[in-house]
């Protein structure tokens, strides 16, 4: 007779298995048993199964004690247990893919084989992922190393009524067994017994039992285990600054508005700012879009910004000083950063004022003075000193690269570019950065009643001018731009704004000459601006489609006032001649003290965000070249360590479960009427009168500690413990809802 | 309380709703009810009482009248029910549970013949068919035992060693629907007799336990060797009880079994119920004629007192055994386990079954001398011997 | 339209639930880890939100279990995965077992919630005298029934619980006859509470048993429980399932007062059955009638919607 012990997991059919060899054995005219050892398990538990056959009638009942070979269905019950009372020489069948030599010293006595069942049967689509089913595999694989033809094997699947791809794995398995002989010489003391022993009066319900904790550790039953992942959020990974826009958010959800400033300040100083003029690339990245529009970042950026309350505390003095050159928002956020570093810190400014860019290129409109005053304010109450009324020019660079341990130059883009049109007006034609400049330190003495003007430019200055242009009475403002609307470096936003207040855009114009009207008995002098039709032609270098003149297609265009917005350019003659300007690299040849080149001036990039984040990363070099200590620039460094798998890369919508998140429109904040804008320089937007909006962050692949895995983990053995997810894996069964719950992907299976 | 003329009904609700009223300062009483007849009484009678602490549930079947009575007391209250016949077949699964989870219900059964065909009279099938449950039986012969065997039934129930369901069984009509006088209890007889229920192992909110999880064959072998254990304390439990009983209401409820003139008796009749009290009137009768005729009456079914009867058919040669019941293929219950307590004991005693009164059959004098003549004339035992029928009609 | 809509989809708010409170993986939760019910099981999920809810709700609980996965569920005695006291009663005995528990409760004036937790073969199938008995009596109870649509302890066959077309071990073929309107059988009684609960809208679910708590007599609740090992679905899959069922409209959550006022607490969202169906092997797409059932769901609802507004809560 020979007697066949399964050991497998509820569900993977192990009793099957048994029913399958004894069915090949019968089926031979052999007399058989296929049996399980019933009891409450479900799936995944531990269960045993068993088969009897022989060429004479079986009549014993009982128990297998002392198979003659074991049969292994889960590679997680390998142990010292399977082996219990398996006779000396006998077969162990093991379902795992390493090679059964891999086994040789933990099973000396006995005959291993093993096979990948479980592959086969995934590829043959038996059972669910999480639960194949081996058996029909595992028959075949019985059948090889029994000496059974293939064809008994098949026969038997056949004839339980089983499926082609059962055959097909029965196939499978039966070619694919590897095996290995015994080490050592078997002796039948090798695997002791399995026999029960007499019963044992046990506690009753009378008796107080009925209550004790559970003893299964269900951990045990699991082929794969929950772990924690994190990714990249495309906000964070976009946001020019280096924001933790994720972070924040997640805080202003809970509404913890300190907190969400808090976390900002650890990379900007000016959230307030950035909240009202950033071009938020993390709005334009965000994978809400998908959904129902972006998180309104950009406001509540302001709201944390213009609601929090932080105080910040420096590091220790240190004695070195830094100079920095400009107070644009590159060198006040060097500023600032150097300054929470502890260094000494002098910004050197030409103007009379700080800000830079943000006070003379930006209107009140958008970026009220107050609010800046403010930002700038938190920064030199951290101990910065300043110069105002000094133009450093390269003579002065090198003293003060002699007087400090470290330089940046932060001067932004100063070279304006022109258009030439031929013989210009020199009153009539003015730079849209002067303009505005012009604006706002002259607290809008300057009117323009009456007058056509026309704005050429495509960027933010040029709305700014424009808009400007509107509220300081222009009958008529009028946008030329060579492209198309898609292809405007404005924010989108300030245009919509701009056509809403009635700016007339004409794309797809260039305008080429400036033609001196016949002057009218007003004090206006009018002219003619002569534009071109333009069209898109291959992309240029910076991948927007290169504008081509449409031949005969000039037109004229009356006007009183044409302001140039066509961008600006650095001017680098502060450094000795032949310097390379890069960002972040330190520039040579200017003595042994390191300087640095940072924001526009050597990125050219033109946008405040891009700047301060420029101006924090050379805070940080510098801290690094003068202490040697490397600071992690990453916003999301801190939550590294409390996940299992790190992504660098970028979570996509796709990666998100987004039929789980509800549909929730933009909340906006209120605006001033179109009509009442074009007669004030007020502020436009009212701001958020609450952080709501930031519950719509989606939280991409980031933990926000929404606890819908803890919600819905059938055990309960989900916990959290402060900030960190503790899963209790002694009793995780492995069911994986958690990770399909889980709609922000941080959450995954892991094999065992 | 004076002596009342009641029906055996009437005895059996009064006294099952003054025992439960006597647990007022504990945890109350439960009672789930439902109509069969002949018992509808029974729990009319409980449902008009007016329990100070106390709560009848009328519910849709016997299997939620247990139902209830289970819950009840599982929640620590005194619980009982009633029920007959098919009503008890239908109940069955849960007065299993009463037995296996060891709650002390009391269920009095009035004995009518199981059907179909539909048959209302007097037949203790019904309640014999529970005999391998973990439940305590009597049997009543008169309406005065039904009363004191439903109160002595509490406290044996209730007592720590015991914790066993007890079933009180009257045969239908002749006793349930008879009136006689009877001493029923007062209430403060009741209270004096039965001390507050204390179930140890009720549920609590302090100790959650679970009761009636899986068990492994090793733990179902420790609660049936318990529930045997509890089994063999009830002879003497229930001596205890009856001797408080005599206290308290100055009459003796009786033994596990009453013998009547079996000193020296050759031939000794066995049976229970109103059959029993028949039996004894033709016993004195023949005694008196010089017939070394005696009688067994047992009144406690489960456990069987297998040395009381031993004791008692001491100098008898042959032993008659009545049963109003009829096991298939086989005759009657109570001589089964007659035959079974002298096994290997008396193997010289001739035993021999009669089925009398089956299907609610009047069971006469008339009837008793036809066994005895029947069992003076044998040598040897046979089958059940169908007494009703007439002889050319009884296949042997 | 006036019918109330409480709730849509999940999570609550965009993304942010309300906070849980912290329940230790210790003796004190409701369902204990150790326990041996399957991978996925959603009377798992089920017993596991009941728990926080009676933690939550500062309440306490006994458990009367027929014959069903959940009196399994205890495991192998001494032990137990229940945390609170818990009788396994016989399958048809559970309401009558709890009324005699409530009784002793009530009338020693004590608190607890006495729980019948119950499958729905010992609901739709050999319990519905029972609990139509204690329904009509109105006892003070909460009946939960943790429909999975199949008899799961006995290894997976027909209840009248179990939907059209899904093949189980007696209907071979797939079954032909519709589920038990056990929600309008309960209102027809007029109990105090009748709801349908999805664990993919927990917060609903969460609120449906407070209201339970709270409710003086009889409650029942009906929570529609994914079983991975019945319905051949992945057990990661088991919330997406209900979910799909509601957004579907094959399981609507609504709520029924005293039988007589109904409130409905999702809309449909016109997810596609067959996106439901797709992901259980308990169905073969070819055995269904879609269009039937999509029609079955859409007249369904409309029913419901009109009872909403007929006689609104």
């Amino acid at each position: 007779m020979v007697e066949i012990r399964i050991h497998g997991r509820g569900g993977q059919g192990g009793v099957t298995l048994a029913k399958l060899i004894a069915t090949s054995r019968f089926l031979r005219g052999m007399s058989v048993q296929a049996f399980g050892l019933y009891a409450a398990e479900r799936s995944g538990a531990p269960v045993q199964a068993f088969c009897r056959f022989d060429d004479d009638t079986i009549v014993n009942r009982n128990l297998i004690y002392e198979p003659d070979h074991v049969v292994v269905l889960d590679p997680t019950l390998i142990g010292p247990a399977i082996v219990g009372g398996l006779k000396p020489g006998g077969w162990i069948l093991l379902n795992v893919p390493e090679d059964p030599e891999r086994f040789a010293s933990e099973y000396p006595a006995n005959l291993v084989a093993t096979v990948d069942a479980t592959a086969i049967a995934r590829e043959h689509g038996l059972g669910t992922r999480s639960v194949p089913i081996v058996n029909t595999a595992l028959a075949g694989a019985v059948a090889r190393i029994l000496d059974f033809p293939l064809e008994e094997v098949v026969e038997a699947v056949r004839h339980l009524g089983f499926s082609d791809a059962n055959v097909a794995a029965a196939t499978d398995a039966y070619n694919a067994v590897a095996t290995k002989k015994p080490v050592s010489v078997p002796t039948p003391s090798d695997n002791g017994s399995a026999r029960p022993g007499a019963v044992q009066p046990t506690l009753t319900f009378l008796e107080g039992g009925g209550g004790s904790l559970p003893l299964v550790k269900t951990g045990q039953w699991a082929s794969e285990q929950p772990a924690r992942q994190q990714y990249v959020p495309p906000c964070n990974h976009v946001c020019p600054a280096g924001n933790d826009v994720q972070g924040f958010l997640h805080a202003l959800a809970e509404d913890r508005v300190d907190d969400a400033l808090e976390i900002l300040l650890r990379t900007t100083p000016f959230p307030s700012t950035c909240g009202r003029v950033c071009p938020a690339p993390c709005m334009a990245s965000c994978n809400r879009i998908e959904l129902d529009g972006a998180v309104n970042v950009r406001q509540l950026e302001r709201y944390a910004g213009d609601r929090g309350n932080v105080s910040l505390v420096p590091a220790e003095r240190r004695s070195q000083r830094i100079a920095i050159v400009g107070s644009g928002p590159a060198g006040l956020t060097a500023a600032y950063h150097l300054a929470l570093f502890g260094y000494g810190v002098t910004v050197y400014e030409a103007g009379s004022q700080l800000g830079g860019l943000l006070r003379t290129g930006i209107p009140e409109f958008r970026l009220p003075h107050d609010i800046l005053d403010m930002e700038i304010g938190r920064i030199l109450d951290l101990g910065v000193e300043t110069i105002t009324g000094v133009f450093v020019k390269r003579e002065r660079l090198l003293k003060l690269a002699q007087s400090h341990d470290a330089v940046l130059v932060a001067t932004g883009l100063q070279e304006l570019r022109g258009l030439n049109l031929g013989v210009a007006d020199a009153e009539m034609v003015v730079q849209g950065i002067d303009f505005l400049d012009r604006v706002r330190s002259g607290d809008h003495d300057i009117r323009l009643d009456g007058e056509d003007v026309v704005v050429v430019g495509g960027g933010n200055t040029a709305m700014d001018a424009a808009r400007s242009s509107l509220r300081l009475g222009a009958k008529s403002v009028r946008v030329v731009y060579r492209r198309t609307r898609n292809e405007m470096p404005a924010i989108a936003e300030e245009i919509d704004e701009a056509l809403e207040e009635g700016v007339i855009m004409d794309f797809l114009t260039q305008p080429v000459a400036i033609e001196r009207m016949a002057q009218a008995d007003g004090d206006l002098g009018e002219h003619h601006i002569i534009c071109r039709r333009m069209e898109l032609g291959e992309p240029d270098d910076s991948g927007r489609r290169r504008p081509v003149e449409v031949p005969d297609s000039d037109y004229a265009v009356g006007c009183h006032r044409i302001i140039l917005a066509l961008g600006q350019s650095p001017d680098i003659t502060v450094f000795p001649e032949g310097t390379e300007v890069h960002e972040g690299s330190e520039l040579l040849g200017i003595l042994e003290t390191p300087v640095y080149a940072v924001g526009d001036l050597a990125t050219n990039d033109g946008t405040v965000t891009a700047a301060i984040g420029s101006g924090r990363r050379a805070a940080l070099h510098i801290h690094q070249t003068l202490t040697g200590e490397v600071l992690v620039e990453d916003g999301q460094a801190r939550v590294r360590s409390d996940v299992d798998v790190w992504h660098d890369e970028v979570i996509k919508s796709d990666a998100l479960r987004m039929h789980l998140f509800e549909r929730q429109g933009v909340t906006e904040g209120a605006a001033l009427e179109p009509e009442r804008r074009r007669t004030t320089f007020d502020e436009i937007h009212a701001g958020l009168t609450d952080p709501s909006e930031a519950k719509r962050c989606l939280s991409c692949g980031v933990c926000n500690e929404c606890d819908i895995c803890i919600t819905y983990c059938p055990e309960g053995v989900l916990k959290r413990v402060g900030h960190d997810l503790v899963f209790d894996y002694a009793y995780c069964k492995g069911c994986g809802i958690c990770v399909t719950e889980c709609p922000r992907n941080v959450v995954f299976m892991s094999q065992l | 309380m004076p002596v009342e003329i009641v029906t055996g009904n009437h005895a059996a609700g009064y006294t099952l709703a003054v025992a439960g009223e006597a647990n007022r300062n504990a945890r109350g009483a439960t009672c789930g009810i439902y109509p069969i007849t002949p018992q509808t009484e029974i729990v009319e009678k409980v449902a008009a009482f007016p329990f100070t602490k106390g709560r009848v549930v009328p519910v849709e079947s016997e299997h939620s009248a247990m139902g209830v009575a289970i819950g009840g007391s599982l929640g620590g209250a005194r619980s009982f029910t009633a029920s007959s016949s098919n009503g008890l077949a239908y109940m069955v699964e849960n007065i299993m549970v009463a037995g296996f989870y060891r709650l002390p219900i009391v269920m009095v059964a009035v004995n009518r013949t199981l059907g179909p065909p539909w048959n209302i009279w007097a037949d203790q099938g019904d309640t014999l068919m529970l005999r391998d449950f973990p439940w305590i039986q009597f049997y009543c012969s008169d309406n005065q035992e039904v009363t004191d065997l439903t109160m002595l039934a509490f406290r044996l129930a209730e007592d720590h060693r015991i914790l066993l369901p007890v079933l009180v069984s009257m045969d239908a009509f002749i006793l349930s629907h008879t009136l006689q006088e009877t001493d029923l209890p007062t209430q403060e007889q009741a209270d004096r007799y039965l001390p507050d229920l204390e179930l140890p192992h009720r549920m609590r909110h302090d100790d959650p336990k679970t009761l009636g999880g899986l068990v492994w064959p090793d733990a179902t072998t420790t609660l049936r060797m318990e529930s045997h254990e509890a089994m063999l304390q009830v002879p003497a439990a229930y001596e205890q009880c009856r001797t408080t009983f005599k206290d308290v209401f100055g009459r003796d409820p009786g033994a596990a079994l009453d013998t009547f003139h079996t000193d020296d008796a050759d031939t000794v009749l066995v049976a229970s119920g109103t059959v029993a009290t028949t039996a004894r009137e033709v016993v004195k009768r023949r005694r008196a004629a010089g017939e070394k005729v005696g009688l067994v009456k047992i009144r406690m079914f489960r456990p069987f007192p297998e040395q009381a009867l031993r004791d008692a058919c001491a100098s008898a040669v042959k032993v008659g055994v009545l049963d109003r019941d009829y096991a298939a293929g086989v005759g009657g219950v109570w001589w089964q386990d007659t035959r079974a307590a002298f096994q290997g004991r008396r193997d010289d005693l001739l035993i021999q079954g009669y089925l009398v009164g089956i299907g609610g059959g009047d069971v006469t004098p008339e009837t008793v001398d036809r066994v005895l003549d029947d069992l003076g004339g044998r040598d040897a035992a046979g089958g059940p011997v169908w007494t009703d029928m007439k002889p050319e009609e009884v296949v042997a | 339209m006036s019918t109330a809509i409480e709730e849509r989809g999940m999570p609550e708010g965009a993304g942010v639930l309300t906070a849980i409170p912290e329940i230790p993986c210790t003796e004190d939760c409701l369902l204990r880890p150790g326990n041996t019910n399957c991978g996925g099981c959603g009377m798992s999920i089920g017993l596991t939100m009941l728990g926080r809810a009676l933690a939550e709700a500062n309440e306490t609980a006994m458990f009367a279990i027929p014959a069903c996965c959940g009196a399994v569920t205890a495991g192998a005695f001494p032990t137990t995965s229940y945390g609170v006291p818990t009788v396994n009663t016989t399958f048809a005995a559970a309401p009558a077992v709890a009324s005699g528990l409530a009784a002793v409760r009530d009338m020693n004036g004590e608190s607890g919630q006495v729980v019948v937790w119950a499958g729905d073969g010992g609901t739709y199938d050999i319990g519905m005298a029972t609990l139509s008995a204690a329904a009509e009596r109105n006892e003070n109870i909460i009946y939960i029934c943790y429909d999975n649509e199949i008899y799961g302890n006995t290894g997976g066959q027909r209840s009248s619980a179990t939907p059209p077309g899904a093949r189980t071990t007696t209907t071979p073929e797939g079954k032909r006859e519709d589920k038990k309107d056990i929600i309008g059988i309960m209102a027809a009684h007029g109990v105090p509470y009748a709801a349908t609960l999805s664990m993919a809208h927990p917060a609903d679910f969460r609120r449906k048993l407070m209201h339970a708590f709270q409710t003086e007599g009889m409650s029942f609740l009906l929570i529609h429980s994914p079983c991975p090992t019945g319905w051949k679905s992945e057990p990661g899959d088991s919330v997406e399932l209900v979910r799909l069922a509601v957004r579907s409209g094959l399981f609507p959550l609504y709520e029924v007062f005293e039988g007589k006022r109904w409130r409905i607490n999702t809309e449909p969202d016109g997810a596609d059955p067959a996106e439901y169906y797709k992901r259980q092997r308990r169905f073969k797409l070819e055995d269904l009638d879609l269009d039937t059932t999509r029609r079955v769901c859409a007249e369904r609802f409309e029913r419901l919607k009109k009872m909403a507004e007929v006689f609104p809560a």
